[in-house]
């Protein structure tokens, strides 16, 4: 039989027939009590040995009974000074009495208070008298002398009753401990008798083991390994961002480049670019944030002619314009951004990155501002996914294609096509599409062809779909959230965002 | 977008569906464009649509697109005009700031209360969408019996038809007194917009003006646009006939409200009789019902529906949409022919499968002719659509582009992500805050000065008129959103290392915009034992990560202690400020720890 190496020393220690303490095999293996009690419990598991279990009680001085049982009680001390002082003839200044008996800070008042209660004396009006108790031996106080005994190791002397005492003026306490004592079972007799090897575990792998060789000779210790570990948080990236660079490789891999433009901008990219009447509701004060800036001078004359042209007349011969006034004024005025189709205003314009030939495909997803009401699905800032793709001849089925298979990506399929309406877009149309989860369906986009009225001041002479898409829709829909503030603003969850699942 | 609400059995008997289950009849209206909402307590279907088609702003518009989607009209309908009795004038006194008024009366009306209550809402959500609440164009209905005409021939206005007028004019705002709706005392129009509260909702409009818009007839003054009208003209379930006039800043828009008034009161078995509106210069007959015609090619059909669709079925398509459609070949010219058997025009004259069947189409075009109150048909584009929805867009497959690009993320963008993959690596939770926010948590709780000279301390770009205190400015620097996270965050496990990258913006007059943004990255260590060294070690990291040289010479700044704190210095330039925050932010955020802190301009790691 082969046994790590405490166990083998206890079982070697043990007898049959003397049983003997966890403690003293200890001093006798010179191991640690944790390892020798562990192997006791483990060699009794196997059988080897028999382990019983007595409660004793014990007693021990406290710092204060160790100065007491070295100084004498207060109250002894100071009915000594008294005698001496001739207190048992005449009452006797307290003040001289203390500082007689070096008493000091609380010992006086343990020893005063327990002068009375032993009946010492009358103490009166700062007087001390000694009463009529002559015969009483100071030499053979029982609380002194417990103190002694206890101070000694003998807890079993003293009275119960003056233990109690002691424990109660907080010079003794009082603890029980389980004292294991182990006897060799038959079994361990027999496999002693049959020879028993030491098999050596470690708790941990060291550089020393490993360089030695050691390593091959060792069993490790077990561990709990069903324990939980201490809680860590790794660092995450921000879930919203996640979503976001999930859509950016789907875009990417359908061939489309990313747009970056100023989230501050001249109402004439955001708007006017977009053939949006200026007074659209969507315009007034209470859907844009507009700062508090001077108007933007740098906009290209050209095309601010044309886009007024376009709004006043409409394009060519077959059009109509706007009746609702223009004011370039307005159009110069700055504003947050209300949806990223500014950049691809500034894109499609020639005028972010040089003049563009079909075909092309550029997105963005991107913070836009938007003064909505505050509520679990809405923010005043969000991110929108924005895409476009321009070719020489576009259908609304070239249209369908590319978002079918760009939503296909999140696990939405079935799409519907809701004919909708937009001043930039015809025809327009809103995305619907089942839920992955709850099979509903729900709005997850708004798309379109642009205009021509939109793209001729631009100088653009083909066709080019667009979308829209809030990303937190998304999100929504990939993480089952229901209140979009616990992950996005200052009022976020940190525990939410900790623990939020992976999805990938 | 605009939401009507219509009872249903209405619906049902005006659009002749009368055995339509719910189910059905939300299917149909959700396919014309008019989602359902919900219901009121009434039982009435909520619908929301786009704002395009305000003509449906009523039961009696949505009805009429339902029959054209059941087949039970075809083509263009135009109600018949009945010559003008009653003229309005408009006197040199009207303001300039309201110039145009028009008007049309609409007779023999059965009015009942939810007749009554349609026409109302319709009036309402006119106002609401075209008429810009009320500033572009305001609505007056009158009841015709109240009103007393002035007989024509009493001033020099020539040989006119109508022989009642009443008259569009200026009035002083402590002028001629007029009993308002809902109430019961006479008040001059200044009062109006100081007492009723119909006044005070739309005072804003006239505010200022020297001049009141105010209608008049030979008793006096009977309404008081954009505001009121007159108690004295108020219609009624009684009223039969009906007075209907539009002031406004644009007369083609006063003018198309009212033509979409008007197809309603026709859908209710009213007669419109026409109104003269004479101008000093000009002389005007309303309801100017008149269509448009738009020149739509065959060949841009196909081209957006990418389908290819007979000439034949494109007419056939127009007409279920409401409109005549009269097809011409490319030179002009139309082939004779005789119809096809299924009753369709047919303008080839060739049947669906002749041989040069294609070729015609081709060179195909239709003139399109469009009733008034679509007013927003404004290119052929527009027709397409028509053609679109009625064909049905979601019969059409989905084809994937033909074309090919080759795609890829900005650089911006990239070099964002690898910070942010380099502070996740290093243990920060990334975080996303509002790039709103006030200057109360930019400066004042950060020991900031908007003038001190110091990372943060700079003029925000301010929201002119901001709707709430809490968002005000866009912030100028990062760490004030993530100290607000671990204000917010206290009863959350520590350590609580938490980054950011994000715009951060200041105004500067040398943008083109007139607003500097950058990227910012900006990191707090929050621990029992969070040091300089902590935030110190993250940025060494980070540094070597993009392999620029780091110095940090210690500076002072108002948010940090003094003598731990110092500057970021990427490759020679000064990006940033690392450091311990002083006790002051500590305290002011609620938190009971120490906080090592970064920010730094993201550009500085290129």
């Amino acid at each position: 039989m082969k046994l790590p190496e405490t166990q083998l020393a206890l079982l070697e220690a043990a007898s049959a027939t003397d049983p003997k303490t966890i403690g003293a095999l200890t001093e006798e293996i010179g191991e640690d009590t944790a390892a020798v009690t562990r192997a006791a419990f483990e060699l009794a598991e196997s059988g080897l040995l028999a382990v019983e279990e007595r409660v004793l009680e014990d007693a021990s001085l406290t710092e204060e009974g160790e100065r007491y049982r070295a100084s004498g009680l207060p109250e002894l001390r100071l009915r000594a000074a008294a005698v001496e002082a001739g207190a048992d003839e005449s009452s006797v200044e307290m003040g001289r009495l203390i500082d007689r008996s070096d008493l000091g800070g609380p010992e006086v008042d343990v020893a005063l208070s327990n002068f009375a209660r032993k009946g010492y004396g009358e103490i009166d009006g700062g007087m001390i008298a000694l009463g009529d108790a002559p015969e009483y031996d100071p030499e053979a106080d029982p609380e002194a002398e417990a103190l002694d005994a206890v101070g000694v190791g003998d807890a079993d002397a003293p009275d119960d009753a003056i233990l109690d005492r002691l424990e109660t003026r907080g010079l003794v306490e009082r603890t029980e401990t389980t004292v294991r004592s182990v006897t060799l079972t038959d079994e361990g007799v027999t496999a002693l008798m049959e020879g028993v090897e030491a098999t050596e575990t470690v708790g941990a792998l060291t550089p020393e083991l490993l360089t030695s060789g050691e390593w091959e000779e060792v069993e490790f210790t077990e561990y709990n390994v069903e324990a939980d570990a201490e809680t860590v948080h790794g660092g995450k990236e921000h879930i919203l961002r996640q979503t976001a660079n999930r859509v950016k490789d789907v875009l990417v891999g359908m061939g489309f480049r990313e747009m970056e433009g100023p989230h501050a901008d001249a109402d004439f990219w955001i708007n006017d670019c977009l053939f949006m009447p200026q007074d659209h509701p969507a315009r007034t004060h209470w859907d844009r944030f507009a700062l508090d800036v001077a108007p933007m001078d740098d906009l290209p004359a050209d095309l601010i002619e044309r886009v007024e042209d376009v709004h006043r007349n409409g394009v060519t011969t077959e059009g109509d314009g706007y009746h609702s006034p223009w004011d370039e004024d307005f159009a110069r005025a700055v504003a947050l951004r209300g949806h990223t189709t500014s950049l691809s205003m500034r894109y499609l314009s020639g005028h972010a990155v040089g003049d563009l030939e079909p075909p092309e495909r550029y997105f963005s997803v991107e913070k836009v501002y938007r003064n909505d009401t505050l509520d679990p699905t809405h923010l005043l800032e969000f991110f929108q996914i924005e895409g476009w793709v321009m070719a020489e001849e576009l259908s609304v089925r070239d249209l369908m294609g590319t978002f079918t298979e760009f939503y296909e990506q999140f696990g939405i399929t079935d799409l519907e096509f809701k004919p909708h309406y937009n001043p930039y877009t015809e025809p327009s149309f809103e995305l619907f599409g089942r839920h992955p989860e709850t099979d509903e369906l729900i709005e997850i986009g708004n798309s379109g062809l642009f205009r021509e009225e939109v793209l001729s001041p631009l100088g653009v002479e083909c066709d080019v779909m667009a979308w829209g898409l809030a990303l937190e829709r998304l999100l929504m829909l990939m993480y089952g959230f229901e209140d979009i503030r616990d992950v996005h603003g200052t009022l976020c969850d940190l525990d939410l965002l900790r623990n939020v699942e992976v999805v990938y | 977008m605009p939401v009507v609400e219509v009872d249903p059995d209405e619906l049902r008997a005006l659009a002749g569906a009368e055995d339509k289950p719910d189910s059905e009849l939300k299917g149909d209206l959700f396919s014309l464009g008019l989602e359902f909402e919900g219901e009121t307590d009434d039982g009435d279907f909520e619908l929301e649509f786009a704002p395009d088609r305000l003509d449906r702003l009523s039961v009696e518009g949505i009805a009429r697109s339902l029959r054209y989607q059941y087949g039970h009209d075809r083509g263009l309908y135009l109600p018949e005009t009945n010559d003008a009795q009653w003229a309005i004038e408009v006197e040199g006194s009207v303001p300039e700031e309201r110039p145009y008024v028009t008007g049309a009366i609409v007779r023999g009306l059965d009015l009942d209360e939810s007749r009554l209550e349609s026409l109302i809402q319709l009036q309402e959500k006119l106002h609401a969408t075209m008429g810009r609440g009320r500033a572009k164009g305001a609505i007056g209905v009158h009841d015709l019996a109240m009103l007393k005409g002035r007989r024509a021939g009493d001033d020099d206005h020539g040989p006119a038809t109508a022989t009642k007028t009443i008259t569009y004019r200026g009035v002083e705002p402590d002028g001629d007194r007029f009993v308002p709706l809902d109430d019961d005392s006479d008040r001059s129009p200044a009062e109006v917009l100081e007492t009723h509260p119909t006044g005070e909702t739309y005072r804003d409009l006239v505010d200022g003006l020297d001049y009141y818009p105010a209608i008049y007839d030979d008793v006096g003054l009977f309404s008081f646009p954009p505001v009121i009208n007159g108690k004295r003209t108020e219609v009624d379930e009684g009223s039969r006939d009906l007075f209907v006039e539009m002031t406004g800043t644009d007369q083609w828009t006063i003018d198309r409200m009212l033509s979409i008034v008007c197809y309603a009161l026709d859908a209710r078995g009213g007669r419109i009789e026409a109104v003269e509106v004479r101008y000093d210069d000009r002389e005007l007959l309303r309801p100017d019902l008149s269509t448009d015609t738009k020149r739509v090619a065959h060949d841009r059909i196909e081209r957006t529906l990418g389908v290819d669709i007979p000439g034949t079925e494109v007419v056939d398509l127009l007409e279920r949409a409401g409109l005549d459609a009269e097809p011409s070949g490319g030179d002009g010219s139309v082939r004779p022919g005789a119809a096809p058997a299924d009753g369709r025009a047919d303008p080839s004259g060739l049947g669906d499968d002749a041989p040069d069947r294609d070729a015609f189409d081709d060179a195909l075009s239709y003139d399109v002719e469009i009733p008034s109150y679509r007013v927003d048909v404004l290119h052929p584009a527009d027709v397409v659509d028509d053609v679109g929805r009625a064909y049905g867009f979601n019969e059409l497959e989905p084809t994937y582009p033909n074309v090919s690009t080759v795609g890829g993320r900005h650089g911006t963008s990239r070099l964002e992500d690898a910070a942010r993959d380099a502070l996740v690596g290093l243990g920060f939770e990334d975080l996303l805050n509002f790039h709103m926010t006030n200057e109360e948590a930019l400066f004042d709780r950060m020991g900031l000065a908007p003038d001190d000279d110091a990372l943060g301390a700079r003029e925000p770009p301010t929201i002119t008129g901001p709707y709430s205190e809490a968002y005000t400015v866009l912030r100028t620097w990062a760490l004030p959103s993530l100290l607000m996270v671990l204000e917010n965050n206290t009863h959350r496990s520590y350590p609580q290392d938490l980054a950011e990258i994000g715009l951060v913006a200041g105004v500067d007059p040398d943008e083109p915009t007139g607003v500097a943004e950058h990227r910012s990255v900006a990191g707090v260590v929050a621990r029992t034992d969070a040091s300089y060294e902590d935030a110190k070690a993250g940025l060494q990291a980070i540094a070597r990560a993009f392999d620029t040289a780091l110095s940090t010479p210690p500076t002072a700044h108002p948010s940090f202690i003094n003598g731990r704190t110092a500057e970021i210095v990427l490759d020679g330039e000064s990006v940033g400020v690392v450091g311990e925050l002083h006790p002051n932010v500590l305290v002011e955020h609620d938190l009971e720890l120490p906080v090592a802190a970064f920010e730094f301009r993201l550009d500085g790691l290129r």
